[in-house]
């Protein structure tokens, strides 16, 4: 009988390796299926990305070394992008002009054809979202006639807000390049994402791992026993570690099969994660058949190599595994890792802030991340010893002597824990703190939009902008205000070209104003008009004298007092709309300009809010899988050490002992180094997080009552492992003194 | 003869097959039994059925005349843990726990303090000859000595009767009567009665009275002159 035939011989007979197998097989396949799945997560938004490489001209256009972009001889198209809003949702706005025949123009996947000028195509949820507002709202915005839709294969996601504008070269907002063609090619995928695929997959692969380890446990004791058996009837080490193999070969290979069949589920479930704004098409996930195989072979060879490895005692000496035996206490330099890695991880972060080199920080943040498994089973142990001096009921003495006895074992359940703990911590310290340092800068106030113009066109926006609020019913106005490099003595100062009425509304200034027009600047001294020349400063005095206006940082000058060719250097046109306004205004604007980018507080912080929501969703969901995963790896575990202590149990069953005294001994062994650990990642991870923090900014990092949820994770393994402890004892119950 | 416990047409089937098939027994306080007979006898299930860790298909079973075999798992647990003591083969001792806290252990599931039980249980340990081993895991202690653990165990809360199931089955003829003694020795000292399960016809000799049993039932009940 071979070793394959003998793993089989057991599996058919034995109850026990039956489930453990199949919970070897289920972790395994829970472990192929999220590593296929995190590993497709780079791929799948590099497709994301060459879906809409069309709509990022500035990817394709070439560039001189002043900025200026180059036009190619052979463009036949003249390409802008600008972002809009609506409803808190971002519009993407392509404008584009043929500069040959439309036909010549290279499209790219999802765009069969480029309508008319004067027409568009738009994505079906802009199609539907504007067939839900007025045209004031929304479609007038555009300025052109939606007479088709876009392919889901030119979307970043399904539910992408997007518009195609046609124009003719000499209609095109400013800032378009023009490009050999409005195409695809090949783009990276996003680092932020591949980074935390990364990170998710340490972060989840080690619970599965333990989950594994957990499930082959169950028959740990047993399958010891026969093997050593086996060793003492004559086989060899090689014939043993085959038997292991061929067993565990069986549940690991059985499980990758089942995590590829089930892994398109997972994708499809991963379908629904937003990121980057939107959910994801269901080909966005789609691996390479070379990687799905490679993920296939390795996580069973990793299964079995664990298994194999955890076979050393056994194989180098038989007798031991069949007696009892005790274990040689933990080394107190263990509690050494964490201060050593908190050094040097500390050290590495001055080094980096010096130096610019981050690989020696993120090795010692993986060091600092590994810490707790060495020094966690001390902790262990320590614990345990406090509970043996201490106790004064059996429940806790029976859990302490188990704690001190072996606390590795008790350890392990909670280690795929501490990691995503740890991670979870890190990404809880950094994200409020990133939170309160988000922003973005304005001259204006928050509620204004507005846009750029040439000083040429500025008053023709206005103009038809007033024409189009008027005629949406709307009481605001639009207001150029133009942009002055001034100076104040020795202090340079933005001066806006506006009257004080208006400034005082647009602008976040606080000044009384004169009936009359009048010049207002932080003191009473005269202004200079400063502008730069051919690398020259040429300054032109300002006539008459400025109001003071004590803590105005700026000057203001009312239109009426600017003299002829006064050096302006921009002008923006404003609107102070309300908020039930905003919208129509935001239209009049857009239609006004032709599609100029308007700006306002939702453009500029759209990129932070989408990416930290992104985070925190990708935490909390990591975290929360990797807490389901311990928590079973906990609660199988916790089986597991009633099966193996079954005999003493049900002794003890048999002699009264009740089985909530046994069940209270179990949850507080199961129960307490899941929180200890995860109280101890919690605080690393704090530690990591204000570390990397302080690598991007010198204020302090928020501490947010958040970071109390890995304590919250902790109990809720422990919870999870807990539950188990009553069923598992009742059965053993039902018959204390039966054989195993 | 007063009976402390007995047993009245005890039946007990695993599926289609008779475990007993009808059994009476009567023990008397302080008495000390040996239940004797082939593998498969029944002897092991008459032991667990008297003692309330399996239920009996049938019959009746009354310790100090109050009938037993109708309480509940709790109520039995606690009738276990209060008026009975256990030895199993091979000890069955707690493997992470000291030779004084498994002695312990039954006394502090009572009730006990802590100061109390380890007295009780280092006092006892004195008594079967393990004085000065106290603290060994029984991993540390030889099959022997985990059998007078185990005996120190049963017996340190005073219980009105003792099971012993095959006491003697991991251990040499030697080692094996000098456990027996001990047994018996620390029963006689508490007034408990003794109920030994035994295949082994010299352990059953050293006992007064023996009681033979076949295919679940009673075959005869001998006792010593």
């Amino acid at each position: 009988m071979n070793s394959f035939q003998l793993a089989l011989r057991v599996l058919r007979v034995d109850r026990r390796t039956q489930v453990s197998t199949t919970l070897t097989a289920l972790g395994v396949a829970v472990a192929t299926g999220l590593v296929l799945l995190l590993v497709s997560l780079p791929f799948a938004t590099q497709a994301r990305a060459e879906r809409t490489l069309w709509q990022n001209p500035s990817s394709l256009a070439s560039y001189d070394s002043s900025g200026a972009a180059v036009t190619s001889p052979d463009a036949t198209v003249s390409v802008t992008t600008s972002f809009d809003q609506v409803d808190g949702k971002r519009i993407t706005r392509v404008d584009v002009a043929p500069l040959r025949d439309s036909g010549q123009v290279e499209l790219p996947p999802g765009i069969d054809r480029l309508p008319a000028p004067g027409e568009m195509l738009q994505s079906p949820e802009l199609a539907s979202l504007a067939s839900s507002k007025t045209p004031a709202q929304l479609a007038d915005r555009f300025g052109a006639k939606p007479v088709g839709l876009l392919g889901e294969d030119a979307l970043m996601f399904p539910e992408q807000l997007v518009a195609l504008v046609v124009h003719t070269p000499d209609t095109m907002p400013p800032g378009a390049v023009e490009l050999p063609r409005l195409a695809s090619g090949q783009a990276e995928p996003d680092p932020l994402l591949s980074l935390l695929a990364g990170v998710g997959v340490v972060v989840l692969l080690v619970p599965s791992l333990v989950l594994v380890a957990s499930a082959s446990r169950l028959t740990a004791a047993r399958r010891e026993r026969r093997l050593a058996a086996l060793r003492l009837a004559g086989a060899t080490p090689a014939q043993v570690t085959a038997m292991v193999a061929a067993e565990t070969g069986i549940a690991a290979v059985a499980g990758a099969v089942v995590g590829m069949v089930v892994s398109p589920v997972l994708h499809a479930a991963a379908t629904w994660v937003s990121w980057g704004g939107g959910t994801w098409l269901a080909h966005d996930f789609v691996l390479p058949w070379y990687v799905t195989l490679l993920v296939a072979l390795v996580v069973p060879v990793l299964v079995v190599g664990a298994a194999v490895a955890g076979l050393r005692r056994v194989v180098n000496t038989p007798l031991m595994a069949t007696g009892g035996h005790t274990r040689k206490p933990l080394s107190a330099v263990r509690l050494a890792a964490v201060p050593v890695a908190a050094g040097l991880f500390f050290w590495t972060l001055m080094s980096s802030s010096t130096n610019n080199s981050m690989v020696p920080m993120l090795v010692a943040l993986g060091f600092l991340m590994w810490s707790p498994t060495l020094v966690g089973p001390w902790v262990t142990s320590a614990l345990g010893g406090v509970f043996t001096k201490v106790w004064r009921k059996p429940a806790l003495l029976l859990a302490g002597r188990r704690l001190r006895d072996d606390p590795k074992s008790a350890y392990r359940a909670s280690a795929g824990v501490v990691l995503a703990v740890f991670a979870g911590s890190m990404a809880l310290t950094l994200m409020p703190s990133f939170e309160r340092e988000a922003g973005y800068y304005s001259p204006y106030r928050d509620s204004v939009l507005y846009l750029n113009t040439g000083k040429e066109q500025a008053s023709g926006v206005v103009e038809a902008a007033d024409e189009r609020m008027k005629r949406y019913g709307l009481a605001e106005r639009a207001v150029p205000v133009g942009q002055l490099n001034m100076r104040q003595g020795q202090e340079y100062l933005s001066g806006y070209v506006v009257s004080c009425a208006d400034a005082q509304v647009l602008l976040p200034v606080r000044v009384s104003c004169r009936s009359a027009p009048a010049v207002y600047a932080p003191s009473g001294a005269a202004l200079d008009m400063y502008e730069y020349s051919d690398g020259e400063e040429k300054m032109t005095p300002l006539p008459g004298k400025p109001v003071p206006a004590a803590g105005l940082g700026v000057v203001l000058i009312d239109p009426a007092l600017l003299p002829a060719g006064a050096p302006m250097s921009d002008v923006d046109v404003a609107v102070p709309p309300s908020a039930g306004s905003r919208e129509a205004a935001r239209t009049a604007l857009l239609a006004a300009s032709g599609g100029a980018q308007v700006i306002s507080k939702e453009t500029e912080l759209s990129d932070q809010n989408t990416q930290l929501a992104d985070l925190r969703r990708v935490t909390v969901i990591g975290l929360l899988a990797a807490s389901l995963l311990g928590g079973l790896s906990a609660a199988i575990a916790t089986a597991g050490s009633v099966m193996d202590r079954r005999r003493t149990f049900g002794a003890l069953m048999a002699a009264g002992t009740p089985v909530r005294t046994l069940a209270r001994a179990l949850r507080a062994e199961a129960a307490l180094p899941a929180l200890v650990a995860t109280i101890g990642a919690g605080a690393l991870g704090t530690f990591a997080g204000i570390g990397l923090f302080g690598l991007v900014s010198k204020s302090a990092p928020v501490l947010s009552p958040w970071l109390a949820a890995p304590v919250v994770l902790g109990a809720l393994v422990a919870l999870l492992a807990a539950s188990v402890c009553a069923p598992a004892l009742n059965r053993v119950r039902s018959e204390p003194l039966a054989d195993e | 003869m007063t009976s402390l416990l007995s047993g009245r047409g005890l039946v007990k089937r695993y599926g289609d097959a008779y475990a007993l098939a009808g059994v009476d027994i009567d023990i008397a306080a302080g008495e000390v039994l040996a239940i004797v007979g082939p593998s498969g006898s029944g002897k092991t299930s008459l032991l667990h059925v008297l003692a309330g860790i399996l239920k009996a298909d049938q019959g009746a079973i009354s310790l100090g005349g109050q009938r037993i075999d109708q309480l509940g798992e709790t109520k039995r647990s606690e009738l276990r843990r209060s008026e009975f003591g256990f030895v199993f083969q091979s000890g069955m001792l707690v493997a992470e726990l000291t030779a004084e806290e498994n002695v312990a252990l039954p006394l502090l599931l009572g009730g006990r303090d802590r100061t109390m039980a380890v007295s009780t249980a280092r006092n006892w340990l004195g008594r079967v000859g393990l004085a000065g081993k106290e603290t060994r895991r029984p991993g540390e202690l030889s099959g022997g000595e985990a059998q007078r653990v185990a005996i120190a165990r049963a017996i340190a809360h005073r219980p009105k009767v003792i099971f012993a199931d095959e006491p003697t089955g991991a251990l040499d003829t030697k080692t094996g009567h000098a456990t027996i003694t001990t047994l018996m020795g620390a029963a006689r000292e508490t007034g408990a009665a003794l109920v030994i399960v035994t295949h082994d016809r010299d352990i059953a000799a050293m006992v007064p009275r023996t009681v033979s049993i076949r295919d679940g039932r009673i075959e005869h009940s001998v006792v010593a002159a």
